[in-house]
């Protein structure tokens, strides 16, 4: 019998439209500051935009399996700590206050390790001057049959009923790991201090208290929607069930995730002149697909066909949620400022 | 099995080395691999299918008190001494001794929820002297208890484990199984290895309990 996805009332869901990613990584800052930087986090990255085509972190994740085949569990492996990469620690002391800045300059002090979570950042594909990069978000997907809570032995693992968030308990976590091998998104961490495995929790605390994940409120180029899936009034309803432009990565991986994407459209060819390719492409169909699955070609398409319609001066309502131009309709009334929140002490 | 009385300290035989143990009599148990079709995770299940479980085959134990404590030395090969998590992709060694709480509990679900178990854990990332006492009621399910009287002291030398646990023979508690001369008692020992992933409910276990007799 396939393995059956937990049960939920309502589900969160974010939309992320690559088209307009900066590649300023504030998502990740505003991630690690809030919640990943005690000890035994300093190499985690709750939230990273990578990027395509490229490795990602853990180093080459696409390839490592995991998740669900015809609702049957896919073997994987558990990635090794040189495929996240080390945190480094820097000279800073001698280059910038120890009178060194003229004879050294500022580098790991543990030693290069040849890899990181940003290895290939801004590295593109293809051949000047028809190279080609863009920039892929990710955190955990909150999958509606989380790979990683069928993995788990102990039941540390859960999904809530009222908002579909998955989150690991730490109280009941042994450090097994077998989430982090059967996760095929490759979300998870190991925190070798406290021996548990973290992830993205989806800014719980503040989503409870109306505010929008960290990653989501702090984000300059307006590039990440939320909202409940089933909320008609919500952006992220209506550009993954009316019009249908956002669509999950690697939907082959059988996890249902809950991150949509807008796959991102490309600037044409130069053909030998220096001309433009009319109608062409920079980034190949075929490598969006094995992103997106073949879906991606419809939504390119009607992407394509709502630009026309606006080029020509009607309006196109999809477009204008995508742009954003108020920034609280993108996020299903979780508009609340974090600044009224309480902290805790 | 027979735990030998020796007027010594416990301290003393907390000493794997210490050549009071060469006059205890030895057991050579032969170790299984624990049922892969009986985890609790359908991943573990899929995955561990086709891979061998248990890479731990031969364990010798000794068992000694001394009216006040009970001690276990175990003994077993393994060349590669795991005490962390590596790369990122082995586990630290581990071994526990295993007694049911009431009858015959079933061994290989280490437990389950009408026939608990009370397992000495001991993990080669743990602080010096340092075991957990658990209880267990099934594969996944396993608690420390708060009650916190055994210890373990573990030494790697040469490609071999020598590990000793102790407890007091006195403690009680529910989660403590009650031993004690008067009490026939029975007992199962279970050892991961790090290098072969082996952690929760993968690892080798003795095939069956074994009787303790107490002097
Ligand atoms: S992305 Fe991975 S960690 Fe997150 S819910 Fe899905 S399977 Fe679990
Ligand atoms: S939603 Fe919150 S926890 Fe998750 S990646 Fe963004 S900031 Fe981090
Ligand atoms: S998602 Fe937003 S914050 Fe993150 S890199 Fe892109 S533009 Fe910057």
């Amino acid at each position: 019998m396939p393995v059956q996805p937990p049960p939920v009332k309502r589900q969160l869901a974010a939309v992320f439209d690559m088209n307009k990613c900066l590649g300023c990584q504030t998502c990740t800052i505003a991630c690690k500051t809030l919640w990943t930087d005690e000890e035994g986090m300093e190499y985690m990255w709750w939230n990273i935009v990578s990027t395509m085509p490229g490795e990602g972190t853990p180093r080459g994740w696409q390839k490592l399996s995991g998740g669900f085949q015809d609702g049957e569990p896919r073997p994987s492996r558990l990635p090794k700590l040189s495929e996240f990469g080390h945190a480094w620690e820097f000279n800073y002391e001698d280059v910038l206050y120890g009178g060194q800045g003229m004879n050294q300059h500022l580098q790991p002090k543990t030693g290069d390790d040849n890899w990181g979570p940003l290895w290939d950042e801004d590295q593109a594909s293809g051949a000047y001057p028809n190279s080609y990069f863009f920039y892929l978000q990710m955190i955990c997907m909150h999958c509606t049959n989380p790979a990683c809570l069928a993995a788990c032995p102990r039941q540390a693992i859960y999904k809530r009923v009222d908002d579909g968030i998955v989150l690991i308990d730490e109280e009941r976590c042994s450090g097994y790991r077998f989430c982090m091998e059967a996760c095929p998104y490759k979300r998870i961490y190991f925190n070798q201090a406290k021996k548990v495995s973290q992830k993205c929790i989806l800014c719980y605390p503040r989503i409870e208290q109306g505010v929008a994940p960290a990653c989501f409120r702090q984000c300059p180029g307006r590039v990440r929607f939320i909202g409940f899936l089933d909320d008609e009034e919500s952006a992220v309803h209506k550009l993954v069930k009316v019009w249908k432009v956002a669509i999950p990565l690697h939907p082959e991986f059988g996890t249902e995730p809950n991150m949509y994407y807008v796959p991102p459209l490309s600037p044409p060819l130069f053909d030998d002149n220096g001309d433009v390719i009319e109608g062409s492409e920079r980034i190949p169909r075929q490598y969006l697909e094995s992103l997106f699955g073949p879906d991606v070609n419809r939504v390119l398409d009607t992407l394509r066909t709502e630009m026309a319609k606006t080029r020509r001066g009607e309006k196109s309502e999809m477009l204008d949620t995508l742009i954003a131009y108020e920034w609280k309709s993108m996020f299903g009334g979780f508009t609340r400022d974090p600044g009224t929140l309480k902290r805790p002490v | 099995m027979r735990a030998v009385k020796l007027q010594l300290a416990t301290k003393t035989l907390l000493n794997s080395g210490a050549f009071q143990w060469k006059k205890v009599p030895a057991e050579e148990l032969r170790m299984a691999g624990a049922r892969v079709d009986l985890q609790p995770s359908r991943y573990v299940r899929t995955v561990w299918a086709g891979r061998p479980v248990g890479a731990v085959r031969n364990l010798k134990v000794q068992t000694a008190h001394n009216s006040r404590d009970i001690l276990f030395r175990l003994e077993w090969p393994d060349e590669s001494k795991d005490t962390d998590f590596g790369d990122g992709s082995v586990f630290p060694d581990a071994a526990s001794v295993i007694f049911p709480l009431k009858g015959d509990a079933p061994l290989e679900t280490m437990g389950s929820p009408r026939s608990p178990i009370n397992a000495w854990y001991w993990r080669a990332n743990f602080a010096t002297d340092e075991a957990r006492n658990r209880s267990c009621q099934g594969y996944g399910t396993e608690e420390d208890s708060p009650e916190r009287q055994v210890q373990a002291r573990a030494r790697w030398e040469d490609g071999r484990w020598y590990v000793v646990f102790a407890r007091p023979l006195s403690a009680n508690g529910k989660t403590n199984v009650k031993l004690s001369s008067a009490h026939p008692a029975k007992v199962a020992f279970a050892v991961w290895e790090g290098s072969s992933q082996e952690r929760g409910g993968l690892h080798s276990c003795s095939r069956q309990w074994l009787d303790l007799v107490i002097e």
